[in-house]
């Protein structure tokens, strides 16, 4: 399908004026509209039943770029439903941690489950029964301690020999990263065993690793050698309960954004302890690397959030950053039950916007028109001034996923997108600096969509520098692996 | 999530507990066994005669054994035949705590007896609920 007249089409009605004459689009809008899915979405979100031997992914298209070698990591949930009883939300599922290997022109998958407690529970009840995000929980359900219920299942970090599993409300869980054989939960000091550790950890260009780990008005804020050596954890107090799930970090500061969604009661499922405080607005803490006594407060409009961009300090002081806002988080409440259900959740999605936090105590929030998702940059620039963000796009009202994958660029204000069509479900792509080079488009993008048509699971590599030209290479594997949240690379 | 346990009545327990008198000897009797992960420190353990007892944490009979090996235990005789439950713990590094993370989560192993766990909480007298009669044996794991 990818290398289709049709999608090609797609793909260029996206980019609306600049390179596509009025009749193409008309002809792809067209062809779009008799050809859309009717909304089979159970794919995105369907049951694996085991766990997916590594096997060679058929090449659909293209080849894979000379010095392109290495994993793509990824991790979302993969079951939901059980005979017993059933998970209520999408973020409940038990984590699948696939692996897309690329190597010597040829690409491979393979994926396991975590081996989690919750999940060896509920196979013995055959019943999904443990408490989460959105899911209430059943009586039955086991639990001393918060990693009980940790499902493993949000996004992945590689540390030393290891690959993490992770998940907001718990420890890491280590796995193999050849084999994805699961290995246990990491505890990094005995008198932190069972800390959360957020799903996102902001990774600096020399490797060290900062992390957050959430409990109402503290958070832990971790510090980790590359080699995932504890160097530091402490606790320090926020100026309310709001919820975290993304943080982000220049070079010298941890940036932590405090939504106007609050918890106030500690309840089950997760989310309902949460209210949407109108007016409140969204405060920004800025703490110090250095010393994380050292602690500023901004105050930008209310807006709701799961992901943020990589920050960035200017010269004169101000500190940038990207984020795919909402205007309240009725997704998070309800909308993602629903997408379980196969319903499309009928919201807003998420736009991308560019907060500054200036010196002099103000903020503002400049918010752009395009729909953006799973933010990702160029890791050469972590935590440094950069020009672009990487994010999913597509998704409207009956459409709750992505079918595009877009580059914004923050001097022009143009997004290039690439559009894989009404059939694709376009994941997370992740940036692979190109070897040797250093220019911020210097690089490949690398992710999977998920072929409604084909029911079937694909890999994509694009030329960040020509991203509207669509995927250099695709392959295709012979099963759809559900939508997964966040990946890594590892060269 | 954040759940939280409230262990701690345990450990208040065992910070009020006192040794009480046989009033009424007899001759059932039971074995607690621990397995345990680390053989250091020690596990204390509580063992309550009635359910109002267990949620009021007033013990009947405890213990504080040394860790000295992976598999440790304590037999308390002289019980009168009835239902009887245990709250325990391994206080790995000897400080007569249960610790916790800063967040508030036992970071030593509990159970009670039947190895029952609850469900974000304490597990309740009708999980850990045991019979003694005769000479009785519980196997906990402390891991
Ligand atoms: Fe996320």
């Amino acid at each position: 399908m990818i290398p289709s007249r049709r999608s090609f089409l797609l793909g260029a009605a996206a980019l609306g004026s600049t390179v596509v004459t009025p009749d193409v689009a008309e002809a792809a809008r067209l062809i779009s509209a008799q050809e859309a899915v009717t909304s089979d979405w159970g794919l995105v979100t369907r049951d694996v039943e085991r766990d997916l031997a590594p096997h060679r992914l058929t090449r659909i298209h293209g080849r894979a770029p000379a010095g392109l070698e290495g994993a793509l990591y990824r991790n979302g949930p993969a079951k939901f439903r059980r005979p017993g009883g059933s998970a209520e939300h999408w973020f409940d599922g038990d984590g699948l941690i696939r692996r897309f290997g690329v190597a010597d022109g040829q690409a491979t998958l393979s994926a396991r489950f975590a081996d989690t407690p919750k999940r060896r529970q509920e196979a013995e009840m055959d019943a999904m029964v443990v408490p989460g995000f959105g899911s209430p929980g059943d009586p039955r359900a086991r639990i001393g301690s918060n990693d009980d219920a940790n499902a493993a299942n949000t996004s992945v970090l590689r540390v030393g020999d290891d690959l993490w599993a992770l998940w907001e409300g718990g420890s890491p869980m280590a796995m193999d990263p050849d084999t994805l054989e699961t290995r246990g939960f990491v505890t990094l000091r005995d008198d932190l065993k069972s800390m959360p550790f957020l799903a996102h950890p902001r990774v600096e260009r020399d490797g060290r690793i900062w992390n957050l780990g959430m409990n109402g008005t503290q958070a832990i804020v971790w510090r980790l050698a590359a080699d995932g050596a504890l160097e530091d954890a402490r606790v320090v107090r926020l100026p309310r309960a709001s919820y975290v799930h993304d943080f982000t970090a220049t070079a010298r500061h941890l940036v932590i954004v405090l939504q106007p969604w609050v918890q106030v009661r500690q309840t089950m499922p997760f989310s309902s302890g949460f209210e949407w405080q109108a007016g409140t607005g969204t405060r920004v803490l800025v703490l110090d690397k250095d010393d994380l006594a050292v602690r500023r407060e901004f105050e930008l409009p209310d807006f709701g959030f799961f992901h943020l961009g990589e920050a960035w300090e200017e010269a004169d002081g101000t500190i940038r950053f990207d984020v795919c806002a909402t205007d309240d988080m009725r997704f998070a409440a309800a909308g993602a039950s629903k997408i379980l259900n196969g319903v499309p959740v009928g919201g807003e999605p998420a736009r991308l916007a560019l907060a500054a936090l200036r010196p002099d105590g103000s903020a503002q929030l400049e918010r752009t028109a395009f729909i953006a998702e799973f933010p990702r940059s160029d890791p050469r620039r972590a935590g440094l001034a950069r020009r672009y963000s990487l994010h999913t796009s597509g998704e409207h009202a009956d459409r709750p996923f992505a079918s595009a994958v877009g580059l914004y660029d923050w001097s022009t204000g143009r997004d290039a997108q690439y559009d894989f069509g009404p059939d694709q479900v376009v994941e997370e792509m992740v940036v692979v600096p190109k070897p040797g080079r250093s220019g911020e488009t210097d690089a490949w993008l690398v992710g999977p969509t998920i072929n409604l048509r084909e029911q079937a699971t694909e890999l994509h590599v694009l030329d960040m520098a020509r991203l509207a030209d669509g995927p250099v290479a695709s392959w295709r594997s012979h099963t759809a692996v559900p939508a997964g949240f966040h990946g890594i690379w590892a060269g | 999530m954040k759940t939280r346990i409230a262990l701690m009545a345990a450990v208040a327990a065992l910070a009020t507990a006192t040794l009480t008198p046989d009033a009424h000897a007899q001759d059932a009797s039971v074995k607690v066994e621990f397995e345990l992960g680390r053989s250091t420190g020690s596990v204390m353990l509580v063992l309550f005669a009635s359910e109002a007892d267990y949620n009021t944490n007033r013990p009947v009979r405890n213990a504080v054994i040394p860790a000295d090996a992976t598999t440790v235990s304590v037999t308390f005789e002289g019980l009168e035949p009835g239902s009887y439950a245990i709250k325990s713990f391994h206080d790995i590094n000897g400080n007569g705590d249960m610790d916790t993370n800063p967040f508030g989560m036992p970071i030593e192993p509990y159970a009670f007896s039947n190895n029952a766990l609850g469900n974000m909480g304490p597990a309740s007298w009708s999980e850990a609920r045991f019979t003694v009669e005769g000479d009785t044996v519980q196997t906990l794991i402390l891991r």
